[in-house]
């Protein structure tokens, strides 16, 4: 039934990717005092608010311009003017990052030039920075557009200035936790570090009595221009960039650029401890030994389990070289290293760690790919037999639909709360990342060894059965308890006519269309299947069981019969026994269903505690079944013909194989239909036989006015019982059938069920009373569940009938609309006859509210008007009484 | 009739957004309100876009393709983040788009939406299509509606397209889009057949929703054809047009399909509401009457009777501790702002802040009506009006979409989620108990003592 999508060529499938904007508007998130505004539709800046907004947990405030129809032909100056305008009143900032979209690219903005214009227009905002970035959605991925945003930050804002002693420091987008980290170290060895960009504070705000809608953390203004003075420039992208910020720096300020891998894992945690002395002049710290130390054990205490992993890495470039590096420091094998994004240098960066451990365990099997979609990186973690995946929350599908197990970092991470203080930085962060995949193995393997070793293992041959004999002990007590049952059950054992039962009708619905059955309620004075006079609750059956069990002492059976089928009202089905069970542990149970949903209930039942279960099977060959049932819904599906026949006979036959092999009585019911099955009963009484059943019960169809069988005759009693004695060849038959009906009570030979149901019977006939009060209302809805509409706007009236305090919709009328506005107005006196005359059947008209014109007309016309503002059926009960 | 000023609190108001909030004065204010208009540039509106419109009433319709016409941001962030529920296939939770680039955008991108119809026809042959037209394809001169004729010509199969460019209006001119894709596809089916059964309208089964309601009209004996579009199907859509009549849950998606569907196949519509005890139980009983079923009507009283019953019981205690708290309501649709209005009256809350991104004027008419004297009613509100009510009527609880969510806790307010993720049902009687557990659970949690200092 589901389709299954294999990667596609000219598609993207599922994307492991985000667009530009997202990237330019998170670079702006780190500058302090900033908004964005994204200069497009509204879809744009809502879409990534929410994107961000799940991942971090905190309000992200992105104005956009608001583009419309107009906007897009003759331009969007007007709205960026004004946008600007606005978010300034609203927010104060201090810098306004004004990033483009697919859009306004497309339609040919230019924002520069806007901007210039904001500023003349209003020159009361020159110290506002504006800055424009241009980062249309369909020119790279949310990475491209973080590093052009901080481009476009430093090259705006950086300064010809005085050499200061300050270190530059950019990254990737990183989680505002390992920001955190880095400027600790940075602090840690005296230095004085400007990051680009800093969204520590303003993504992982702390809460405080007083919430500031703009947040107040972030790289400054007057610190980025000084950026090009810095003694250095450390850039943690361990690889070129198209627009690196670094790069910037040193050719138009001539500031030293280190490039420095982010300080994930062994090797690259030790280089930044170096590169900080270096830069220093410090020694490392005694603490940092320790923590590496720390980090050491871990590593050798993990790494047999972590040497299990197969891990498939995504993300952005920068995040997956990181974590490789560290998987293939541990063993851990990657067997996908991929990037949403475009970015070939990737490869050889990649192929240099992974090779080398691959070829030490002999793994040639695995993949480094760039612009990746999710449907492809799941067909290579199948082929490449992952066993674990470490990106973010994207790869959830695949968790779920391919089980492996899913270690998150990255962004955007929204199905589980902590995205933004998530770790991977420097010892402490690595152990924790380290830890997180090493235990997404063990789990695996804990959850699952015992179930994988046994199907591999566990043959199941006669060498193993040897210790089974108390499993069968146990199942010969149980066996006893219910020969015990069965001899006080009337229906199974004629000698227990003594002993009575009770058919709780709990179970209204069928699931099987017999063509000789008609399901009805209401006729206390026939006896047969299907029949009952009320359908019940669980808790109403069990009151009924308590009243009738001190009434009728030999009460020894409760069954259930119907009126549809037992368990295609399981949960109804399940709670009486359930609530009886409780109250009284001894009782049998019975059950009788057309066995259709048998298979999937039968261990259920058996828990419950049913020890007698009674199955119609009427044929066992499909092309049989095809004449005598008209239709099945199985799963959710109507089923007709053999097809019907064939579903419903392989699941009789299992459940009852499934019950009979667990020591449940099982009867089978065969309802004799001349000319159908009749010839046909011995093959299913030897079937049945062969199955483990007790007893069979052949009995004459009952014919039944305005069933698909009603003119087909009846077999006689004789025809019936020539059947049974040659069956009865084959297996123990039944000679005592009552055919009961579905709440019979009490012996086989008296049913008592009219007697106790009339005590819960008082209601009288409905019909009789029926002429007494009758009233037609219009009403005016909007909703269609209250009057909540103007007389004059409404294009449809709902009718209402009230008759002896009852309130009953009759149908919706379509109704010329009286007030269409002034132009109109010459016009309404025809319109208001007009519409009197489509409701003229009707006594009164309830609206909200009705203007005095046509409220005389009405009051003329003897149509009573009553305004409101209330529920249809209330409202048209007041008005009932009023009038 | 009073004209609409924002009286006090004016600090984060923009002049052009004053007219879209009001305080109710007087019994009624009359049309005060200025609604159904475009966002104003820079305000940081909440609403999305007509793509977004348009991809959540058709995005539930499980066995169909659903290929973004577009970069990839449109595709990316919308999915499979909604709780719509399948009980078949679940190829709508995969995502399908022609990830435009820089050259596709210079050269056009006909060939690639071609291309990637003529694969996916090739390789699935599916039933239906969906193709939306997002910004950017019209500006660079896609012609998405003749690729589809052609492909649909080709193949002989149904390949829709949604006409969403982002632009184009606002979220409910999305839906429209979407109400016209599901007419062009049902249209072909229109039959003189009719049986006694009917459509539901406006459910996307969100938490399993419409399986809870089908439940119901299984009990009360209603048979229920076609659903739009919670867990539908191409097979279950094209019988739509056999139904005697149709339903409708969520107005103001879906009442243009419901006014179509009646004028083209003669099919009546009724509006009714699954939200809240009441509206659930007349919402049945008066679908029985409108089909003339009286059986089915006598079951439905006796079924509603008694659930009704058990929801009480269960509202009842939950509503000794929710009483006298203030709600903020903030949402999409008139309709759903409208029955959470009434569900917090029943359980003895005050609504103070109400608004919707899409209500229509008559929405806001009622609005005003049901609501308590001087609650502050807004139109496409933004975070720093939320901020500014919220805090000026001492709001207890917001209920919103995912992005109001953390602005509600920094301020230190509890959160209910009514939005199309959520992942527990809202409909029906389990949807109220589930309604008030989840009020309960955020408004009574312990958290909020430890707040103050």
């Amino acid at each position: 039934m589901k389709t299954k999508v294999k990667p596609l060529v000219s598609l993207n499938v599922n994307p492991c990717k985000m667009c530009m904007p997202m990237g330019a508007v998170t670079a702006m998130y780190g500058i302090k005092k900033s908004m964005s505004i994204l200069h497009g539709s509204q879809g744009c800046s809502t879409y990534i608010r929410r994107h961000m907004a799940t991942h971090y947990n905190e309000p992200v405030d992105i104005a956009s311009t608001s583009l419309t129809e107009h906007g897009t032909v003759y331009g969007g100056e007007e709205n960026l003017l004004k946008g600007l305008k606005n978010l300034i009143e609203l927010y104060n900032p201090e810098v306004i990052g004004v990033s483009t979209t697919c859009l306004s690219e497309t339609i040919g903005e230019d924002i520069a030039r806007m901007i210039e214009k904001f500023y003349e227009l209003n020159p009361e905002y020159a110290y506002i920075r504006i800055i424009p970035i241009h980062s249309p959605g369909y020119g790279g991925t949310q990475f491209d557009g973080y590093f052009r945003g901080l481009y476009q930050i430093v090259s705006h804002l950086a300064r010809e200035c005085e050499k200061n002693n300050k270190i530059n420091v950019v990254t990737g987008m990183q989680s505002p936790s390992d920001i955190r980290f880095l400027k600790k170290e940075f602090a840690r060895f005296g230095l004085e570090a400007i990051f680009l960009s800093d969204l520590s504070d303003n993504l992982d705000g702390g809460y405080s009595e007083k919430y500031s809608r703009l947040p107040s953390g972030g790289t400054s203004v007057s610190e980025i221009e000084q950026m090009g003075g810095a003694a250095c420039t450390v850039e943690f992208v361990g690889m070129d960039l198209e627009y690196s910020p670094g790069q910037y720096l040193a050719d138009r300020f001539g500031v030293p650029l280190k490039k420095l891998m982010l300080p994930v894992g062994l090797r690259d945690t030790d280089e930044f401890y170096r590169g900080l002395s270096e830069l220093s002049g410090m020694k490392i710290p005694e603490e940092v030994e320790l923590e590496r130390g720390r980090y050491l054990d871990a590593m050798i205490d993990s790494h047999k389990y972590s040497g299990d992993g197969r891990a498939v890495i995504y993300g952005d470039p920068d995040f997956v070289l990181s974590t490789v590096r560290l998987c293939v420091e541990n063993g851990v094998m990657p067997v996908v290293a991929a990037t949403g994004s475009t970015c070939k240098m990737l490869k050889p960066l990649l192929e240099k760690e992974i090779k080398p451990l691959g070829d030490m365990i002999f793994e040639e099997n695995y993949c480094i790919v760039d612009d990746i979609d999710f449907k492809t990186m799941e067909e290579l973690a199948v082929s490449g037999n992952a066993n674990l995946m470490i990106g973010n929350s994207d790869g959830r599908r695949i968790e779920e639909n391919m089980s492996i197990p899913l270690v998150r970092r990255g962004f955007p991470i929204h199905d589980r709360v902590g995205g933004q203080r998530l770790r991977m930085l420097g010892f402490a962060g690595s152990l924790m990342y380290l830890d997180e995949i090493t235990n997404a193995v063990l789990a695996c393997k804990e959850r699952g060894f015992r179930k994988e070793l046994y199907n591999e293992y566990y043959k199941d041959t006669p060498i193993d059965q040897g210790i089974r004999e108390e499993v069968l002990d146990t199942a010969a007590i149980k066996k006893r308890e219910i020969e015990e049952k069965t001899k006080t059950h009337p229906c199974y054992n004629c000698g227990a006519h003594e002993y009575a039962r009770i058919h709780l009708p709990v179970a209204p619905h069928c699931n099987v269309q017999c063509n000789y059955c008609v399901r009805k309620f209401d006729c206390p004075n026939e006896s047969r299947p299907g029949v009952t006079t009320k359908v019940m609750t669980p808790e109403e059956a069990f009151d009924r069981y308590i009243s009738v069990k001190e009434k009728v002492p030999n009460l020894s059976v409760v069954g259930i019969a119907g009126p549809g089928d037992a368990l295609a009202n399981f949960g109804d089905t399940k709670r009486t026994l359930e609530l009886i069970r409780e109250y009284d542990p001894k009782v049998t149970f019975c059950l009788s269903t057309n066995g259709l949903m048998l298979p999937k209930y039968a261990d259920e039942l058996i828990k419950l505690g049913v020890s007698h279960v009674t199955v119609t099977i009427n044929a066992v060959d499909p092309r049989i079944s095809a004449k005598i049932y008209k239709f099945i819904d199985y799963m959710g599906i109507r089923f007709t013909g053999e097809n019907a026949g064939a579903i419903l006979l392989s699941n009789q036959l299992n459940g009852i194989r499934l019950l009979a092999s667990q020591g449940i009585i099982c009867k089978v019911n065969i309802v004799t239909l001349k000319g159908i099955n009749d010839t046909h009963i011995p093959e299913v009484v030897s079937k049945m036989k062969s199955l483990g059943c007790y007893v069979t019960n052949i009995m004459p169809m009952i014919p039944v006015k305005g069933s698909a069988f009603e003119n087909l005759v009846p077999a006689s009693n004789k025809e019936v019982n020539a059947i049974r004695d040659i069956c009865g060849e084959t297996m123990l038959q039944m000679y005592h059938c009552r055919q009961c009906r579905a709440d019979a009570v009490g012996r086989l030979d008296n049913d008592i069920s009219l007697e106790v149901n009339e005590k819960q019977q008082g209601e009288p006939a409905e019909q009789s009373r029926d002429q007494e009060q009758s009233a037609r209302f219009a009403v005016a809805s909007k909703s269609g569940t209250l009057v909540d509409q103007h007389f004059g706007q409404i294009q449809e009236v709902y009718i209402y009938e009230s008759k002896n305090d009852e309130v009953r919709f009759v149908e919706r009328r379509k109704i010329d609309q009286y007030c269409t506005g002034a132009e109109n107005c010459d016009h309404k006196e025809g319109k208001i006859d007009s519409i009197i005359s489509m409701i003229e059947d009707c006594k009164g008209v309830i609206a909200m509210r009705i203007g005095e014109e046509p409220r005389n007309k009405l009051t003329e016309k003897g149509i009573f008007v009553y305004p409101t503002y209330d529920r249809i059926e209330d409202a048209v009960k007041k008005a009932t009484s009023m009038i | 009739m009073k004209p609409a000023v924002v009286k006090r609190s004016d600090s984060g108001i923009l002049e052009d957004r004053k007219k879209s909030i009001v305080y109710k004065v007087d019994g009624c204010s009359g049309n005060g309100i200025k609604c159904d208009s475009d966002s104003v540039s820079g305000a940081v509106s909440q609403r999305a876009c007509v793509y977004c419109g348009a991809r959540v009433v058709l995005n539930p319709i499980t066995d169909a393709f659903h290929i973004v016409h577009g970069p990839i941001g449109c595709a990316s962030y919308t999915w499979d983040i909604r709780g719509s529920l399948t009980s078949g296939d679940d190829l709508f939770r995969t995502s399908f788009s022609t990830d435009l680039r820089e050259t596709d955008v210079i050269f056009g991108g006909e060939k690639k939406l071609t291309a990637a119809i003529e694969e996916v026809m090739e390789k699935y042959s599916p039933k239906i299509v969906f193709v939306y037209a997002t910004c950017i394809v019209g500006v660079i001169g896609d012609d998405v509606e003749a690729v589809c004729r052609t492909m649909s010509e080709k193949y002989n199969a149904h390949i829709i397209p949604v006409k969403s460019p982002g632009f184009s209006g606002n979220k409910s001119t999305g839906y429209k889009m979407a109400c016209n894709a599901i007419m062009s596809l049902i249209r072909n089916y229109k039959t003189d057949k009719k049986i006694k059964a009917i459509n539901i309208l406006g459910d996307f089964n969100l938490a399993g929703e419409i399986w809870i309601i089908k439940n119901y009209f299984n009990k009360i004996g209603i048979k229920v054809l076609s659903t739009f579009t919670g867990d539908s199907s191409y097979e279950s859509l094209i019988r739509a047009p056999e139904a005697c009549l149709n339903v409708v849950q969520c107005a103001g998606s879906s009442t243009y399909l419901a006014k179509q569907m009646e004028e083209e196949f003669g099919i009546p519509y009724l509006k009714v509401s699954f939200f809240g005890t009441e509206d659930t139980t007349s919402s049945l009983i008066r679908i029985a009457e409108a089909l003339g079923d009286m059986e089915a009507r006598a079951k439905a009283i006796e079924f509603t009777t008694r659930m009704e019953r058990e929801a009480e019981e269960v509202i009842k205690a939950y509503r000794s501790k929710l009483q006298g708290k203030k709600a903020a309501i903030y949402v999409g649709g008139g309709f759903k702002a409208i029955s959470l209005i009434r569900q917090f009256n029943l359980l003895g809350m005050k609504t103070v802040v109400v608004g919707t991104q899409t209500g229509s004027k008559d929405d806001y008419e009622i609005i005003e009506n049901l609501a308590d004297e001087d609650t502050v009613i807004l139109d496409d509100a933004n975070p720093a009006e939320l901020e500014t009510f919220m805090k000026e009527k001492g709001a207890d609880i917001l209920v919103g979409g995912v992005k109001e969510r953390p602005l509600a806790y920094k301020l230190g307010i509890a959160f209910c989620d009514h939005n199309h993720e959520r992942k527990h049902p809202l409909s029906g009687y389990e949807g109220v108990v589930n309604f008030v557990h989840e009020i309960n659970k955020s408004i009574n949690n312990p958290v909020w003592k430890y707040l103050g200092k």
